[in-house]
């Protein structure tokens, strides 16, 4: 273990160990289901369920802390490019990973998310989206207000009334209903 | 001869003017929305599940087939003029189409993505047509034991079959399984893993789920990136489309990922991901142009395209005839299905014959609209691909926003939306792959519902899976889904044959 931890084993051991602790609760949670006496209980499955989760995360971590050469297969956090079975060898072709933006911007823009979430309902999709449009275009691109605002509000006007009265889709009013 | 019969009338239904125009408007939808840089094929539904919601089932399902196709080939003008992979089985043309591109031969790497889509993916629907009505039969001697088996094998080999680490694809999936659990018990109708909360007792909506995992981490994720260096994007050219020489080295490729594409879409669990990266390692191993390869080799593009787009019709296969899904992107379909109250399986093709025959003769369709559409289109597609990011993304955050309301109604749906977004980002983060969860969680009640079925038969005996003929090639197959994949890739990696294309 004298060796420091690579940025990818840290991340597998943050991984499983949450995974373990997501299988803890959920196992917990299945002592909540009342018990039948079918062969199959309702609690089967959630129990097999989470005791799975216990042990792929074990795994995630034992391996983690067992790997000793710098691995080269692993693909940070892109699903979407992960590529076969390569692993590291001469340099070839690289589909770049996309690059990992900071942590704080993420927080914001997910609060941002999370407040149009909430206020979508008692202030109505029209005004809620053209503001929460508004916003995020604007952190992105403050230079361009005027379009952004443009957009903002063509945008929400014109999804609300494809939606409201060509999907017959009913929207929240909000308090301009 | 039946089946000539049945897919006539088909025909008959689907080339009905609104069905038509649902095919043609599915396709261009599909390429609109798999041309955004990020978006691939499971994005692309999941965010346009909910136009489909007031239709009839079969214009609904016309269309969303028709997205799915659109969006593969979508994919594939992103993967070649920007490098940008929507998603991992565009990944190899993000290599080969986009080196080519950089060489001036942007029209010839579209071109024979299009013409090789086009050749496969029809001749896998003539799979699909004549394949199905024999499984339906065969699937009749199928109990509870098989379905349960079969199902177990989908999950596995979606685990076994990615690319990144086992137990991380593993983790993927029971964390769907999870998820898909919570709610009312159908058998006893008793609350499950709701921790209390009453509103969780209708379970935890599959599109709300969908649309969380794949289009709100990449919109945040870009969002958050902020401006940075512009994307390059590669030009077209004033070069041919395709040469005599490029017709001819097109050919084989097209054949041979067809056939290879076909046959691994029919395995359950396994997409079309596979077909087009073992595809690409054929062509390569083909090829008498051996260092042409990661440097715009047409043999590159044109085999696993036609894999990618022959695994589609393949996929359809067990979906259409079993009920099971093979993929995450045929997951949803699947999910579309039930949401209309129709139960694919060998059901269907007795009791709604006409509407699953429809949908296969629109299948042919929507391939002819393909190449009718797209080539000569190609142009304005790729306008799209210099939207700026900001509205690109924030709009589909609206998008989701509006699905997931016209789900629930209520803030609680919402919330689900936001709190699935973050669960996905983190696992994302984590490096464990999005698709898996989403076919577990589709699966989770059929799997379910089948291993209790068999227990109770059985009196808690397992035996039966190893007992009956049928559930026991189901376990052999299982078991060569397991060590399959370990060979092949000890055998790619002794071969070197995979050793230059790192992803990073």
């Amino acid at each position: 273990m004298a060796r420091p931890l690579t940025a990818s084993h840290r991340r597998d051991l943050i991984t499983g160990g949450a995974i373990v602790l997501v299988g803890v609760v959920y196992y917990s949670a299945t002592f909540a289901i009342r018990r039948t006496d079918d062969i199959v209980t309702p609690a089967t499955f959630p129990a097999i369920v989470g005791i799975a989760l216990i042990l792929l995360g074990g795994i995630l971590v034992t391996q983690a802390l067992m790997r000793r050469e710098t691995p080269a297969e692993a693909v940070p956090g892109s699903s979407s490019t992960a590529g076969a079975a390569a692993s590291a060898g001469e340099p070839g072709v690289v589909i770049a990973a996309p690059p990992e933006p900071r942590s704080k911007q993420v927080v914001l823009q997910f609060a941002i998310f999370f407040v149009y979430l909430a206020i979508l309902i008692p202030v109505g999709f029209l005004l809620s989206t053209a503001a929460f449009l508004m916003g995020l275009t604007s952190l992105y691109a403050p230079d361009r207000w005027i379009r952004n605002l443009v957009f903002s509000v063509l945008f929400a006007a014109v999804v609300y009334f494809a939606f409201v009265y060509g999907l017959a889709v009913y929207l929240p009013a909000g308090i301009l209903g | 001869m039946d089946t000539l019969v049945d897919l006539g009338n088909g025909f008959a239904t689907a080339l009905q003017p609104a069905s038509l125009a649902f095919a043609l408007l599915g396709v261009l939808m599909g390429t609109v929305v798999g041309v955004l840089p990020g978006i691939g094929p499971i994005s692309a539904i999941a965010i346009l599940i909910p136009v489909s919601f007031g239709m009839e089932p079969m214009h609904g399902l016309i269309l969303l087939c028709g997205i799915y196709y659109g969006s593969m080939y979508g994919g594939s003008i992103t993967a070649t003029l920007i490098k940008t992979p929507g998603e991992i089985s565009s990944a190899v043309t993000a290599i080969e189409g986009y080196e080519m591109a950089r060489r001036g031969r942007a029209k010839t790497a579209l071109a024979t993505a299009a013409i090789g889509s086009f050749l496969a993916g029809t001749l896998a629907i003539i799979g699909l047509t004549f394949l199905s009505p024999v499984l339906v039969r065969l699937a009749t001697v199928f109990g509870a034991t098989e379905y349960f088996l079969l199902m177990a094998t989908a999950l596995l080999l979606a685990s076994t079959m990615s690319s990144g680490s086992r137990t991380k694809a593993l983790i993927s999936v029971f964390i769907g399984l999870a998820v898909g659990l919570v709610g009312l018990d159908f058998q006893t109708g008793l609350p499950r893993q709701t921790f209390g909360i009453s509103l969780l007792s209708d379970g935890i909506d599959f599109t709300i789920f969908a649309m969380a995992l794949f289009a709100i981490p990449e919109a945040i994720r870009n969002l958050a990136l902020g401006r940075g260096a512009k994307e390059e994007i590669q030009r077209f050219g004033d070069a041919k489309w395709m040469t005599k020489e490029d017709w001819k080295r097109s050919t084989g490729p097209w054949a041979r990922g067809s056939v290879l594409g076909f046959i691994i879409g029919i395995l359950p669990g396994v997409g079309p991901s596979l077909a087009s990266f073992m595809s690409y390692i054929m062509e390569k191993r083909l090829s008498k142009r051996k260092d042409e390869f990661g440097h715009g080799a047409i043999e590159g593009v044109a085999g696993p395209e036609a894999a990618n787009n022959a695994g589609v019709g393949g996929a359809m296969v067990p979906l259409f005839s079993l009920g099971i899904p093979g993929s995450a992107t045929t997951a949803l379909l699947l999910f579309v299905f039930t949401m209309y109250g129709l139960q694919p399986g060998p059901l269907i093709f007795r009791d709604e014959s006409g509407l699953i025959w429809a949908i296969i003769a629109s299948m042919y369709i929507g391939n002819i609209a393909l190449i009718v559409l797209n080539l000569p289109l190609v142009g304005v597609f790729v306008k799209l691909l210099k939207m700026p990011k900001e509205i690109l993304f924030s709009a589909i955050l609206v998008l989701v926003t509006i699905g997931a309301y016209a789900i629930e109604f209520s803030l609680f749906g919402l919330m689900l939306l936001g709190l699935f977004g973050v669960i996905g980002y983190l696992m994302e983060k984590g490096g464990i792959p999005l698709a898996p969860s989403i076919l577990a969680l589709v699966l989770v009640p059929l799997l379910e519902d089948n291993f209790r079925r068999m227990l109770q038969i059985s009196g808690g005996s397992f035996l039966p899976l190893i007992t009956r003929p049928v559930s026991l090639s189901i376990v052999v197959l299982m078991l060569l889904g397991i060590i399959g994949p370990i060979v092949f890739r000890w055998w790619v990696r002794r071969r070197h044959l995979l050793m230059d294309v790192t992803v990073a």
